[in-house]
């Protein structure tokens, strides 16, 4: 067990490195746009015998509303369990065949398949991810299999305490904002939804424009994009889908308290954030991982190696579409819950008041672009950021934009934004 | 052997990374990957002339180094007396020594652009740091320094109780981390496996510094030690640099291991917890081969696992949840240690179908034993094992992780062996395995109840 899992883990929100270099000519990424308008992106990487699928499209719970919350994950779910030509089983078995692994779900502003296999399987997986994306089954016996299912999803991450707890803390940040919805839906709106508002959800969103197909691994471009073409090609193209326009939240600025049998307090306090390609995104990503990015976090430092008073403390700020949030989360034992919320708010007090030492400003850049180059790794990593990028519409040229603008922002930038963003802060507290 | 948790660098969502660190149960011998994947690459092992064991292997995926010192020292080794210390030690390691103040180690690793992770189970401690390749020298020396000169500073040594007993408190509070916990516990009652890693309240609030020093003095010698690194660097570019560190550190020998019998699990152990979930959890465990009993059993035994628990076209999976819809999850794992393997369930369930999810359970088992397993799953089970190997060697940390555990509580040859030897297990074997190990009376089980239910 490790004391670092957590602190780190915690932090591993992040994005990353090697994209830099996908930005060259040679950096082995190949691109295409089909005629139907899905993006196809290959990245050849010998490192190892594995090759990694994604699928992501635009569809989340940023389209959802708290009658039909959840939806696009349960889509998901659905489509897993039998296409037109496979039964569940049969696709578990074959999956299993190819050392692969495949998944679907929905997020907050994406949903969609991912999949891994060993090399010498890609077209397997590829045709499985097709076949799962474009025919799928959606059989209403399964549709209610998987409502029961996810409830007891819902119920686990209600008796986990952390998980519940950031639940909480988006729904008191965000208001009315999708953002607040819970990416699971909640026992009401699972409730509510039929197979045919399965169906039609699936067949609003699931449309060529809207997707982005990236594979990575020990395989040859040219034979993948031709496989790609020939699966995917054929798919007609949609009437677009106008995406509604969002008002943006307003901060509650409340403090809600929680009861919650367990042995620890979780404490999360915090305020609506940039999104990720707003100007100041850089710099809150730096105040982020000033007050709580690893062991050598403010946080970390202060109210765990110095008082004791917490034994999780870290922050959290992902990149999204929409206004972000910047949390600050502590995990604590409730007979210091006060003392440690106290503690944290005087943190938040000393980062807009007092400027930051040049030196941590360099070791949180440090850690910063550190981690988002380890993160970009794997098959499966490098799948996903294609892919995330593309979907959030920002592009390749993303990561070296932004480890740029990391790169430029100065003391006097980040009380800026501790200033801008940590003015109104909502919190949950919950406990036994 | 399968590793059965991926833990904290690969995992990014809060709620995985409490159900899947620190688990200090979960934690076998590990990916003989790189034989199965890179055939050309092999890893350099040489031992320096104190006794530390060096292992390097070239990975060039990306401009980061994998560092790792591998302790033969963990859980087992204290005496009753003691239950705690190795893991007290592996946080107060990076509380500082006379030449690094307390907070700048951690400091010094992530400014480098680096992270660094730990881990403590039963036959070892495990220290991990990533750092750019630039940096190698700067870790090393911060390797050796910490591992054989950390200072206990009363005041870091008394603040970091607190952090132990909420760790304590979060393991309590995750019923999946804690399940596993307890099965432990049950299973092997009376032997050192079955000890609280983390110790109990009463020894750790007692701790003070000459006991911590004495146990660290004894223990983290250089014969005890293993250290790996793999990364975009030669072993002749490794070798000196790690001459130069841990090369020079002193000590006396290697204290040796005690090895007690493996209780009786003969009729079976029982443990029924009531907690405050809404769902109910159910955990079956079985002793098996481990890497110094019956080690010849492992491959089948691995196989075995993958067939009756390993992903949604296994077993377990397709019996008991999918076609019986008597579980909304369920898994089987295999965990090899040094004097015994476990082979555990586990499942989440509607607190009312609790036995007719065991009694599926066993079903499964028991016609695994009568009837065998098809070629098709021995074939499949094969590949999911390639497969895994594959995807650990992606990361020079993977890598490191298969070699050093390997190291500790194996053979580095055996790892390099083992996927061959895997794929060479027939199908008679592996229902031979279910016969040998999965007795129905020779079993620990643990059951979670809510409070609630009746």
């Amino acid at each position: 067990m490790s004391r670092r899992a957590f602190a780190l883990a915690l932090a591993v929100m992040l994005a990353t490195p090697w994209l830099a270099a996908a930005q060259a000519p040679n950096d082995g990424v190949t691109v295409a746009r089909l005629d139907n308008g899905i993006t196809v992106m290959v990245r050849e990487n010998r490192v190892a015998p594995v090759v990694a699928v994604a699928l992501l499209l635009r569809m989340g719970s940023r389209w959802e509303t708290p009658a039909n919350s959840g939806i696009s994950n349960f889509t998901h779910a659905v489509m897993v369990k039998g296409t037109t030509k496979r039964s569940g089983g049969d696709l578990a078995d074959l999956v299993a065949s190819l050392g692969g692994k495949i998944s679907a779900a929905g997020d907050v502003d994406y949903s969609g398949i991912q999949g891994t296999a060993l090399a010498r399987f890609w077209r397997e997986l590829l045709d499985i991810t097709a076949e799962l994306a474009l025919s799928p089954q959606l059989n209403p016996a399964e549709v209610d299999r998987e409502r029961d299912w996810l409830l007891s999803r819902l119920q686990r991450r209600r008796d986990n305490a952390p998980a519940r707890a950031f639940d909480e803390f988006y729904r008191t940040l965000y208001g009315s904002h999708p953002y607040a919805l819970p990416n699971l839906g909640t026992r009401e709106s699972l409730a509510r939804i039929d197979h045919a508002a399965i169906v039609d959800w699936y067949r609003a969103f699931y449309r060529p424009e809207r997707m982005t197909l990236v594979v990575s691994g020990q395989v040859s471009a040219a034979e993948v994009m031709a496989e790609a073409r020939r699966l995917f090609g054929g798919l007609a193209a949609g009437t677009p889908v106008t995406d509604p326009r969002i008002a943006p939240p307003q901060a509650s600025g409340r403090r809600i308290v929680v009861a919650q049998p367990a042995q620890q307090t979780q404490i999360l306090v915090g305020g609506l954030a940039p999104s990720l390609d707003h100007p100041d995104h850089a710099a809150v990503k730096v105040l982020s991982t000033i007050l709580g990015g690893g062991m050598a976090g403010r946080l970390f430092v202060e109210l765990r190696d110095k008082s004791a008073l917490a034994y999780t403390a870290a922050s959290f700020y992902d990149p999204v579409h929409e206004p972000g949030a910047l949390v600050l989360y502590l995990g604590t034992a409730p007979e210091n819950a006060a003392k440690a919320e106290q503690a944290l708010l005087a943190e938040v007090r000393k980062i807009r008041e007092v400027p930051v030492s040049p030196e941590e400003l360099s070791r949180a850049k440090g850690y910063l672009l550190g981690r988002y180059a380890m993160d970009r790794r794997t098959n499966e990593r490098l799948a996903w950021y294609l892919s995330f990028y593309e979907v959030e519409g920002v592009g390749r040229a993303y990561p070296e934009r932004y480890r740029r603008q990391v790169e430029a922002v100065t003391v006097a930038d980040v009380q800026r934004a501790a200033r801008t963003y940590l003015g109104s802060l909502s919190s949950v507290v919950l406990g036994p | 052997m399968k590793r059965t948790v991926r833990c904290a660098w690969l995992v990014g969502a809060l709620a995985s990374v409490l159900a899947a660190c620190a688990t200090p149960n979960a934690a076998g011998p590990a990916a003989p990957g790189a034989a199965a994947a890179t055939a050309a690459a092999r890893p350099t092992r040489e031992v320096l002339g104190n006794g530390v064991v060096l292992i390097t292997q070239e990975h060039r995926a990306a401009d980061v180094v994998a560092l790792q010192v591998w302790m033969r020292v963990g859980g087992r080794d204290e005496a009753p007396d003691e239950l705690g210390l190795s893991h007290y030690l592996e946080h107060m390691l990076f509380k500082g020594t006379p030449t690094r103040p307390p907070g700048s180690i951690d400091r010094e690793i992530e400014g480098l652009g680096g992270s660094s992770n730990a881990f403590t189970s039963y036959d070892f401690t495990h220290y991990d740091v990533v750092v750019p390749a630039a940096h190698v020298k700067a870790a090393l020396e911060l390797l050796a320094d910490i591992a054989v000169n950390a200072a206990f500073v009363p005041e870091e040594l008394e603040a970091e109780k607190k952090v132990v007993f909420e760790e304590m408190n979060l393991t309590e509070d995750d019923p999946e981390k804690f399940l596993g916990r307890r099965l432990s516990e049950v299973a092997y009652r009376g032997h050192p496996y079955g000890r609280p890693i983390l110790g109990t309240r009463e020894f750790i609030q007692a701790l003070n510094r000459e006991r911590l020093n004495a146990y660290y003095k004894k223990q983290y010698v250089p014969q005890s030690m293993s250290l790996v690194v793999i990364g975009p660097l030669t072993a002749a570019q490794v070798r000196p640099l790690a001459q130069a560190t841990f090369g020079r550190l002193t000590g006396p020998p290697a204290p040796r291991r005690s090895t007690p019998p493996l209780p009786s699990m003969a009729g079976g152990r029982r443990d029924d917890v009531p907690r405050d979930e809404q769902q109910a959890y159910l955990g079956l465990a079985w002793y098996a081969a481990a890497t110094t009993l019956a080690p010849e059993d492992i491959p089948a035994v691995d196989l075995l696992s993958y067939i009756l628990g390993d992903g949604p076209s296994s077993r377990l999976n397709q019996t008991v949840r999918e076609q019986k819809n008597l579980v909304f999850a369920i898994e089987a794992a295999y965990v090899t240690r040094e004097q015994s393997g476990t082979v555990s369930v586990t499942a989440r369930c509607e607190p009312k179908n609790l036995d007719a999810a065991e009694a599926a359970i066993m079903d499964v088992i028991r016609r695994v034993k009568s009837e065998g397993v098809t070629e098709a799953e021995r074939q499949r089970a094969i590949v999911t094992a390639e497969s895994s190997y594959a995807f650990d060697i992606e990361t020079s940390e993977g890598l490191a992780k298969s070699y050093g555990q390997a190291e500790t509580t194996w053979t580095l040859d055996n790892e390099l062996a083992y996927l061959g030897r895997l794929r060479l297990v027939s199908a008679a074997q592996i229902q031979a395995a279910a016969r040998k190990y999965l007795g129905d009376d020779d079993m620990a089980r643990v059951r979670f109840i809510p409070k609630g239910a009746k």
